[in-house]
């Protein structure tokens, strides 16, 4: 069996356990609803204007967030992996704020740079830094050393060692980093817009919560897991297709 | 054109330190192929990346047209004994790579980079990947892309070091054409004898550990040559004549690698 037909089993799978709980009234039903509620929930969404102002703001938050994490993270990666001394010295402090959830630095980050949609983007740029960081910095220890005196042979630059030898070479684990950094940018605008915001998909779901509307609640996180989704597997394609070119 | 005076080498170890290179000298004058032969662990290696400039922290003194090597030299080019050509570029693009930085104009840099890819004999494989070629076209890829930098000095680590005997013959001919057409000076460091008589004028034998100069053996085959020079009475005399003088080094090399072996397992 392939596994796109494993994988739609699944879904269906869950999709058919999911309607047997909400029909069989084991559970409260509002907060189970039926499928068919959320689904006209879903779609009466779509066709809201608000909902896609909302999905603009979550997406320039979270778009920006990870641009600006992603490039950081990628520069502190290379530096920390080129250099071994500087790797050394800082990667207790990196690994250690790694594990924290960024979220604890929320009011820090608002008394910072205020309440508004600049907290949220700096909450998902700092949840998408540190997986960029550690995973670019493990990636360019892996790069072939040959390859790198290649670079210093031809006299390169340190900018263009950089952009030359070490980005191209780790063009595989830059993919990776952007999905990792992807997902836990999401994560952290989210929540940053859940716990305080007058905007974005984060705050029109904690809105449904609080007037005790489920089915639109659902609804939301439909669509953001489908984004998310398709987001994913737009990167990966992407990265699949260029191996083949170079690897086959 | 490449002069290594007095050239010194120690390395710290756990237990001391170990000298690779000793009072070793050698010339090249300009359009020359000099071959270095040695056995394994002979400090051949560090020899390259001191000439290369990859090693710093040595005695004595390495010139290139007069001028004392510091750091990378601009007139040396390297080719590397590992596979060293980039996977995410074609043939074509690894040969412009280093006219590319250089900021040299597309079209100009690709014309030469074609020229190049000709003179190696990998026409109609410009736009390959190397994952596509095998082992001796990417060496060959490198050799180059590595002429593309136009050094005066060709340095070579062992470029053949991983094919196989008959493959790296029939690159030795490509290697002659190349040194004929460009009259580029070459150092090539190799553990092969053949290898080393079949390319170079002067083959210099070098003692193990530490590495220093054992003899000068001078070839003086008639060029243009090819590979079915090997079969000549002449290239076998020469043959045996490097083997005589490394015979002694090689054996030395050998005991000392398997009672380091001896004293692991005891």
């Amino acid at each position: 069996m392939a596994a796109s037909q494993i994988r739609l089993l699944t879904l269906v799978a869950i999709l058919a356990a999911w309607e047997l709980v909400a029909r069989s009234g084991l559970l409260y039903q509002e907060v189970v609803p039926s499928l068919l509620k959320i689904a006209a929930a879903f779609v009466r969404m779509l066709f809201e204007k608000d909902t896609w102002r909302h999905f603009g703001v979550t997406a320039w938050e979270v778009g920006a967030g990870l641009a600006a994490g992603y490039l950081l993270g990628l520069a502190f990666g290379l530096a920390a992996g080129t250099r071994r001394f500087f790797g050394a010295a800082v990667a207790p402090y990196v690994d250690g704020v790694a594990t924290a959830p960024k979220i604890v630095f929320l009011p820090i980050v608002m008394l910072l740079v205020g309440t508004g949609i600049g907290s949220k983007l700096a909450l998902g740029a700092l949840s998408a830094f540190f997986p960029v960081a550690i995973n670019t910095a493990a990636s360019v220890r892996q790069v072939d050393p040959v390859l790198v005196r290649v670079g210093r042979s031809f006299r390169l630059s340190r900018w263009q060692m950089a952009t030359r030898i070490y980005v191209p070479a780790l063009r595989p684990s830059l993919v990776t980093s952007l999905r990792l950094g992807f997902g836990l940018a999401v994560v952290g605008v989210l929540l940053a817009e859940i716990k305080l915001s007058n905007a974005g998909l984060g705050f029109l779901a904690n809105e449904h919560y609080s007037n005790f509307r489920v089915a639109d609640l659902y609804a939301v996180l439909v669509l953001i897991f489908v984004v998310a989704v398709g987001l994913n597997s737009l990167m990966s394609r992407f990265a699949e297709r260029r191996n083949q070119r170079i690897c086959s | 054109m490449l002069v290594v005076d007095n050239v010194t080498k120690r390395f710290a170890t756990a237990d001391g330190g170990v000298t690779a290179l000793e009072n070793l000298s050698l010339e090249v004058s300009k359009g020359r192929f000099v071959a270095v032969i040695g056995p394994s662990g002979c400090g051949k290696s560090t020899l390259f990346n001191i000439i290369g400039g990859l090693v710093e922290g040595y005695e004595g003194r390495v010139l290139i047209d007069g001028q004392p090597v510091d750091g990378v030299h601009r007139d040396v080019g390297m080719v590397f004994q590992e596979e060293s050509t980039f996977p995410w570029l074609t043939t074509l693009e690894n040969v412009a790579f280093p006219l590319d930085v250089a900021g040299v104009p597309k079209a100009e840099r690709l014309e030469r980079a074609r020229a190049l890819l000709r003179l190696v004999g990998l026409e109609g494989f410009e736009s390959r990947y190397p994952a596509e070629l095998s082992g001796g076209m990417r060496q060959r890829t490198a050799i180059a892309r590595t002429l593309a930098f136009q050094p005066k000095l060709l340095l070579m680590d062992e470029p053949f070091g991983a094919l196989d005997e008959q493959t790296r013959l029939l690159l030795g001919d490509q290697v002659l054409r190349i040194h004929r057409e460009l009259q580029q000076t070459t150092l090539l460091i190799t553990h092969s004898i053949t290898e080393a008589v079949q390319l170079a004028d002067e083959v210099v034998v070098m003692t193990y550990r530490p590495g220093c100069l054992k003899r000068l053996v001078r070839v003086d085959l008639p060029r243009p040559r090819d590979s079915a020079i090997v079969s000549s009475p002449e290239f076998g005399r020469l043959v045996a004549e490097v083997w005589s003088d490394l015979r002694a080094e090689a054996s030395r090399g050998m005991q000392d690698i398997e009672s380091h072996r001896k004293e692991e397992i005891s």
